[in-house]
């Protein structure tokens, strides 16, 4: 860290900045309890009197709720599925030397860094041929898929910082491998487990393209939705503002959560901060 | 150690990585092979003639030879890319240097200033229409008052138009850069700065001499990093323009994503999306080498 400075020099232009990183947030969360009147005006209006009734017609007329649950039933699925084949195979590469593992790793990385549309299109065509469009498991899959290198990065990451010595006086107790994964190695890395778990939730909650090529109908998400209040004769500018706090709530307390996992979860573990 | 022999350990293996393998075969690898087997296909959900014939190579050949609007959409997310990662590096790195030290509840501000990166793609995207609304947009009215936009449809206008997506992807990541750019601040050892500022040496030296060397193998990663991920831009445009005015701001994602499920065109779509994946393939190799050899490792 720098020596010490005048406060002044930085505490102003940190107010600046944090300003702008707030203030747009800001503004949409007074227009989630604005009414009709009050959205549309000249000049924009800071003083109003607040209402709760855009999350009323978002929640009770307009049926978000099942799209709230659709995101977390697709949140949930694919975090399942990521953490347990991820966490599996993560501790592979932590501990043994896999046959093309290379490969393989490099395979899984290939598919987050890739465009979705590239990767959403084959399974679209699966899902189509099979007819389970209007099922959510072609968005859960999908989710986990592009999830996996995260959970397999930073779990190995977390698995290579679990002392050897504790493993090595497991199998002297004449416990199996399974065992030890089980029992001395999983539970020493349960802060990190979580941790992964919460970035999976936030990134497939967050996520928009395959959730809209992926689900139809009812079984749409959050995400999908929110764009769907444009409407040709005018936005519902105070649904969308309702729609758009209810969905972000959730992710701003987690990341409050996993502060101090940011930015290994955002670089999904290949800088740990 | 006797207990557990080579086989058992090998066994324990498979059952680790097997589930891994079995979930890619099944929404990867084979998801793929039918991909391939349709971008040979003329295949359309929409033009009644197009009912799946094979055609061989003709949708490679039109993609690469014919079609303009996939090159000149190659064009527009490449220009996207180089300006919005250099301004996101450089701000971001701004940042970091203005918090690069201890005071109260610094994790806090730094938690807040995360907000535009963490909060969903569309939020953005809809918060920023909202802002940029004709006429009653909190941002145009004000910028069309004090005289600085010359109207207030901003979406109307091309070069414009894509500024202000630039900014607004910009506003979105730049604290993605200052958390990893501040990651390698604050890990940095303090020695060298002390030494040089004993040297006599300013600020703008110290940052040029001690601080970017130090920082450089995390820097060419997270640019890379945000190159690749800019280049999929694709949340924020589909939210606010749409593509439009006219094809403006079609970049290639919107344009891969408007021919397979806006034109149904399947067979010519799959062979979009292949050929992307084949330059990501590239792309993915490229970044693979750098982050494992010469990593940024630990912040």
């Amino acid at each position: 860290m720098a020596r010490r400075r005048n406060p002044v020099l930085w505490a102003a232009p940190l107010g600046g900045l944090l300003a702008i990183a707030l203030l747009p947030y800001a503004w949409l969360v007074m227009a989630s309890f604005k009414a009709r009147a009050d959205l549309l005006t000249q000049p924009p209006r800071w003083v109003f009197q607040p209402s709760w009734e855009n999350y009323r017609q978002i929640l009770v007329e307009k049926g978000f709720d099942t799209y709230l649950v659709n995101s977390l039933v697709v949140g949930l699925g694919s975090t399942v599925i990521a953490v347990t084949v991820g966490t599996l195979a993560a501790y592979a590469f932590s501990r043994f030397k896999v046959p093309a593992g290379n490969h393989i790793f490099f395979y899984v990385l290939a598919m987050r860094l890739g465009p979705p549309v590239a990767y959403a299109l084959p399974m679209y065509l699966v899902f189509f041929k099979l007819g389970l469009l209007n099922l959510q498991a072609g968005v859960i899959l999908a989710h986990a898929t592009f999830n996996l290198v995260l959970v397999i990065w930073m779990m190995k990451s977390f698995f290579d910082e679990v002392p050897r010595e504790v493993e090595e006086a497991a199998y002297l107790d004449g416990c199996g491998h399974l065992r030890v994964f089980l029992n001395v190695a999983l539970p020493l890395s349960y802060p990190g487990l979580v941790t992964v778990a919460i970035f999976v939730l936030i990134f497939s909650w967050n996520e928009l393209l395959f959730a809209l090529i992926l689900s139809a109908g009812q079984m749409r998400t959050m995400t999908v939705m929110i764009p769907s209040l444009v409407l040709h004769t005018g936005t519902l500018w105070g649904e969308v503002a309702a729609a758009s706090v209810v969905q972000s709530i959730p992710v701003l307390v987690f990341t409050f959560v996993i502060q101090k996992h940011l930015v290994r979860g955002l670089t999904f573990g290949a800088v740990k901060g | 150690m006797a207990a557990h022999s080579a086989r058992e350990a090998r066994r324990f293996m498979w059952l680790c990585i097997g589930p891994l393998i079995l979930f890619l075969v099944l929404v990867s690898i084979t998801p793929t092979i039918l991909a391939i087997v349709d971008s040979l296909r003329e295949l359309s959900l929409t033009v009644f003639t197009k009912r799946g014939d094979f055609i061989g190579l003709e949708n490679y050949r039109t993609l690469l030879r014919e079609d303009p609007v996939f090159f000149s959409s190659i064009g527009r997310t490449a220009l996207f890319v180089i300006v919005v990662v250099p301004l996101e590096f450089a701000l971001g790195l701004a940042v970091a240097l203005t918090i690069n030290h201890e005071f109260r509840g610094r994790r806090l501000v730094v938690t807040a200033l995360m907000l535009p990166t963490m909060v969903a793609p569309v939020v953005v995207g809809m918060m920023w229409r909202y802002l940029l609304m004709p006429s009653y947009g909190l941002l145009t009215y004000y910028l069309e008052r004090y005289g600085i936009l010359p109207s207030s449809t901003v979406f109307s206008d091309v070069a414009l138009a894509y500024a202000v997506l630039a900014l607004i992807d910009v506003w979105e990541w730049t604290p993605f850069m200052m958390l990893i750019m501040a990651a390698g601040l604050a890990a940095m050892p303090p020695e060298p700065i002390e030494a040089a500022h004993l040297d006599g040496a300013g600020p703008w030296q110290v940052l040029r001499h001690v601080q970017l060397p130090f920082l450089r193998p995390l820097i060419v990663f997270a640019c890379m990093f945000r190159a690749i991920e800019a280049s999929k831009v694709f949340d924020s445009i589909f939210v606010l323009t749409g593509g439009g005015p006219g094809d403006a701001t079609e970049v290639v994602a919107l344009f891969a994503f408007r021919t397979n499920f806006v034109k149904w065109d399947l067979g010519y779509g799959a062979a979009i999306c292949l050929v992307l994946a084949f330059f990501s393939l590239i792309v993915a190799a490229l970044f693979y080498k750098v982050v494992s050899h010469g990593a940024p490792a630990r912040a």
